[in-house]
């Protein structure tokens, strides 16, 4: 601000620089101009005291020649020009004393002078009076006396010193004139030179500060066309200088209409008094005081309507004193958003104290900044008590580390690797006592940043319930594998003594039917009938127990193979029921071979067997199901089954049929279920009496592809 | 000429069915029963009360003998230099890989499990007699010193 005003002032500092130097240099010159004058005038004096001087020795030669003259001739007009030359003189003399009147030193040596000539003239008086009276010879004495030149040679040295002493005050004086005229010169030449250098300056200064002003004039101006924001300049009477099209757009003016209206009618109250320069600051000190501070103020349209603003404020020198720059934003949008913000929050709060889960908010610190009253109740705090304790007091571990920024992520980035993710962690009450929590993150945002809102979910009878679900699970599987164990040992075991019974009641039928009663054949075959019987329940009690022993890991293999090699197995029944079995192509599978060959064994023996006298047609298809699964159907023309035993086929020895029908023993589906279920489907039937029944079964897509 | 058949069988209700069975197949066939391992390799070696013991043209030895099992008495059998050379077929109820794969080990001939059906089994027999005693040929020479 300082170099601003200083600015303002060059011009003038300029000129008045030029003009004193002007002065100085009139001056100089003036002065000098006089001393020249005087000097010339001493000067002229002493070339006249010279020619004084030199007249003055000339006549005083001419007195002694004249006085000579008449000693010599005792012509009496040498005697008058005697008279007359020392009149002459004497009158040189005054007029040399005169002339010589400020120097002591040469009055001095007038004296001497005088002292000197007026011994001559008492010389020269001395003879002439002796000539008058005595004639020639009679003086020739005198003459001789008279005619030393001793005096003459001293008036001629004094005069010679007297006009030294002028000739050197003149070298002196023609010094000093020299002096003085190169001084003048030099003042002259640089005082000129100086006034022109500073008046060139200054007005290349000053024209430039003008166009610089026009320049940022302008510029200036395209500034404020361009802000988004309302732009006003107002000047120290509280009126617009200056505005943009933003402006009038905002407040409803023309511009024309707002140039020089007083600000007061578009902002009323808090803009004009804040500025304007009262008893106690000035404009410069109220101006600096708002510099730089949003100030939020109620603005008014040309239609009577009013809306909020913020205005900034910033000075702008010019030609006319400091001006106001104020920007000048609409507000009623943010205005809206913060109300609605706040409203937003009293909900948040308000839904955070609903919660059915303990909600804890926790800022970027780690600590907690809003809780609800769940909160409380589970870790067995008051509300103040929690607000701002660091949450590593009720969430030890787990928490903190993985929310707060480190120097590795910003806390969005923390943040967001956690949302939507179910934590299980452990939260310690106030008693001390510590219980499984699962925590789920979702962020908030806030003045204060980012905050993270946490439900924290006590899970303490739902770990136990998963604890007590693996208990019984790893119960069931070593009860299941035990029962698979007793089952296979119990069949295995069985087998022995069984056979002993079986073939020798089969012997004892062999070799005495016939040979005993009939009773006793009739035993003896209900005997050998129970005993294979319990054989065959036995060989499959052992075939369905050796699903789960005896399977092996699935792997890729390919389900037309086991089709076909089952198919061989079945071909003594295919041909003795002249059945036609066929199929589609088939996938490759993830299955147990020997358990997928059982199946299809299973599955078309059953087809080929249940049928009235019909040509026994089966057919075997795959389709996709889904992403990774094939379904398989096995479809024939047999009897069908009644939608009631659905279910119950798949049991374990469930007939539908008299053994006199149809033999087995009832456990082929079941086993077929078995195998199904191990390989991850299910089994199922749609069927209708007489119209022949479909199996499908689902299989899980080879990995391979 | 009798074909002579050791078998090596513990339990009595097996042997008897064993022995139905053979008669069935073929009645020149003479079966010879030692229950257990001990009495087998006497039988073999014509050791005390078995000094006369012909020597056997086929050994069917079960697995699960008291006193010395079947295995080690096929393992006796195949070290032996003048009895290796006689074909020894398992006979056993077992269906398990593991005894499958030792039998074959100790380099039993073949390996044959008993089926439980009555018919099957005389199938069976059946079957051994038309292979090993019919088909099969054995050198000429019976007995060794």
């Amino acid at each position: 601000m300082q170099t601003k005003f200083q600015w303002s002032r060059k011009p003038q500092l300029a000129f008045g620089s030029a003009v004193l130097a002007l002065l100085v240099v009139g001056a100089v010159s003036y002065c000098s101009m006089v001393e020249s004058s005087e000097s010339d005038l001493r000067v002229r004096r002493t070339y006249e005291v010279l020619e004084k001087l030199q007249g003055l020795l000339a006549a005083m030669q001419a007195v002694e020649s004249n006085a000579r003259g008449y000693l010599l001739a005792g012509d009496e007009s040498f005697l008058e020009a005697y008279r007359a030359g020392r009149a002459t003189t004497e009158k040189d003399q005054a007029i040399v004393r005169s002339l010589t009147a400020d120097s002591p030193g040469q009055q001095q040596r007038l004296d001497a002078l005088a002292t000197l000539a007026a011994r001559q003239f008492q010389l020269a008086e001395k003879v002439v009076g002796l000539r008058r009276t005595n004639g020639l010879q009679a003086t020739s004495a005198a003459i001789q006396e008279a005619s030393s030149t001793q005096n003459m040679d001293d008036f001629q040295s004094m005069v010679g010193r007297m006009q030294n002493e002028e000739l050197r005050w003149l070298a002196l004086r023609k010094e000093e004139a020299k002096r003085r005229l190169t001084q003048t010169k030099t003042v002259l030449i640089l005082g000129t030179f100086l006034g022109l250098l500073i008046t060139t300056v200054a007005g290349w200064r000053v024209q430039r500060d003008n166009s610089e002003n026009r320049d940022s004039g302008a510029k200036y101006r395209g500034l404020l066309e361009a802000a988004p924001d309302a732009m006003v300049v107002v000047d120290q009477g509280g009126k617009i200088v200056l505005l943009n099209v933003q402006a009038e757009k905002q407040f409803g003016y023309g511009r024309d209409e707002l140039l020089g209206l007083k600000v007061k009618n578009i902002i009323p109250d808090g803009f004009a008094e804040r500025l304007i320069a009262d008893g106690t600051r000035t404009a410069a000190e109220a101006l600096a005081q708002q510099i730089g501070t949003g100030i939020e103020l109620i603005a008014r349209r040309k239609n009577g309507s009013e809306f909020p603003i913020e205005i900034m404020l910033s000075p702008l020198e010019s030609a006319e004193g400091t001006l106001v720059t104020a920007a000048i934003r609409d507000i009623s949008v943010r205005r809206a958003a913060e109300k609605h913000l706040g409203q937003m929050e009293g909900r948040y709060r308000g839904l955070l104290e609903a919660a059915p889960d303990a909600m804890v908010v926790v800022n970027q610190s780690g600590e907690i900044v809003l809780l609800n009253v769940q909160a409380e109740k589970q870790f067995g705090y008051s509300r103040d008590e929690l607000l701002g304790q660091k949450v590593k007091n009720i969430i030890p571990e787990g928490f903190a580390e993985r929310l707060i920024a480190d120097a590795l992520r910003s806390v969005e980035d923390a943040l967001a690797q956690q949302i939507g993710t179910g934590i299980e962690l452990v939260g310690q009450r106030k008693n001390g006592s510590e219980f499984p929590i699962e925590i789920m993150l979702s962020p908030l945002e806030s003045a204060e940043g980012i905050l993270v809102t946490a439900a924290v979910r006590d899970i303490t009878t739902r770990k136990k319930a998963e604890a007590d679900l693996l208990n019984k699970v790893e119960e069931l599987n070593r009860s299941n594998e035990e029962l698979g164990q007793f089952a296979y040992i119990a069949s295995h075991d069985l087998q022995e003594p069984l056979r002993m019974v079986a073939s020798y009641t089969q012997l004892l039928s062999r070799r005495y039917k016939g040979k005993l009663d009939s009773d006793a054949d009739k035993f003896i075959a209900f005997a050998v009938d129970g005993a294979s019987r319990m054989q065959r329940l036995i060989q499959d009690l052992l075939a369905y127990s050796r699903v789960g022993t005896k399977g092996t890991d699935l792997i890729e293999i390919s389900s037309e193979a086991a089709l076909e090699q089952a198919l061989l197995n079945l071909r003594g029944a295919i041909l003795e029921k002249g059945a036609l079995v066929t199929h589609d192509s088939l996938p490759p599978v993830l299955a147990d071979e020997m358990q997928l060959i059982q199946l299809f064994q299973n599955l078309v023996g059953n087809a080929i067997k249940y049928q009235s006298s019909a040509i026994p047609k089966v057919h075997i298809s795959a389709a996709k199901n889904g992403v990774k699964k094939w379904t398989f159907s096995v479809k024939d023309n047999g009897l069908g089954i009644d939608s009631q035993y659905f279910e119950k086929i798949f049991g374990m020895f469930q007939r539908l049929h008299k053994r006199q029908e149809f033999a087995g023993t009832g456990i082929g589906l079941a086993i077929c279920k078995k195998i199904v279920e191990r390989h991850g489907g299910r089994i199922s039937v749609k069927s209708q009496p007489g119209h022949g029944s479909t199996f499908c079964f689902a299989l899980a897509e080879s990995e391979r592809e | 000429m009798p074909i002579e058949v050791l078998l090596v069988e513990d339990s009595p209700g097996d042997v008897r069915l064993t022995q139905e069975a053979f008669r069935n197949a073929n009645r020149t066939i003479h079966l010879h029963v030692a229950s257990d391992g001990v009495e087998a390799m006497a039988f073999l070696r014509r050791e005390g009360v078995h000094s006369q013991a012909p020597r056997p043209e086929l050994i069917l030895l079960d697995l699960n003998l008291p006193k010395m099992d079947g295995r080690e008495v096929l393992a006796l059998i195949k070290k032996d230099p003048s009895l290796k050379t006689i074909p020894t077929v398992i006979l056993t109820t077992s269906e398990a890989e593991a005894d499958i794969v030792k039998s074959y080990q100790l380099q039993a001939n073949c390996y044959l499990s008993k089926p439980v059906q009555l018919d099957a089994f005389e199938n069976l027999v059946k079957s051994i007699n038309d292979f090993w005693l019919t088909k099969v040929k054995f050198p000429q020479q019976r007995q060794n010193g």
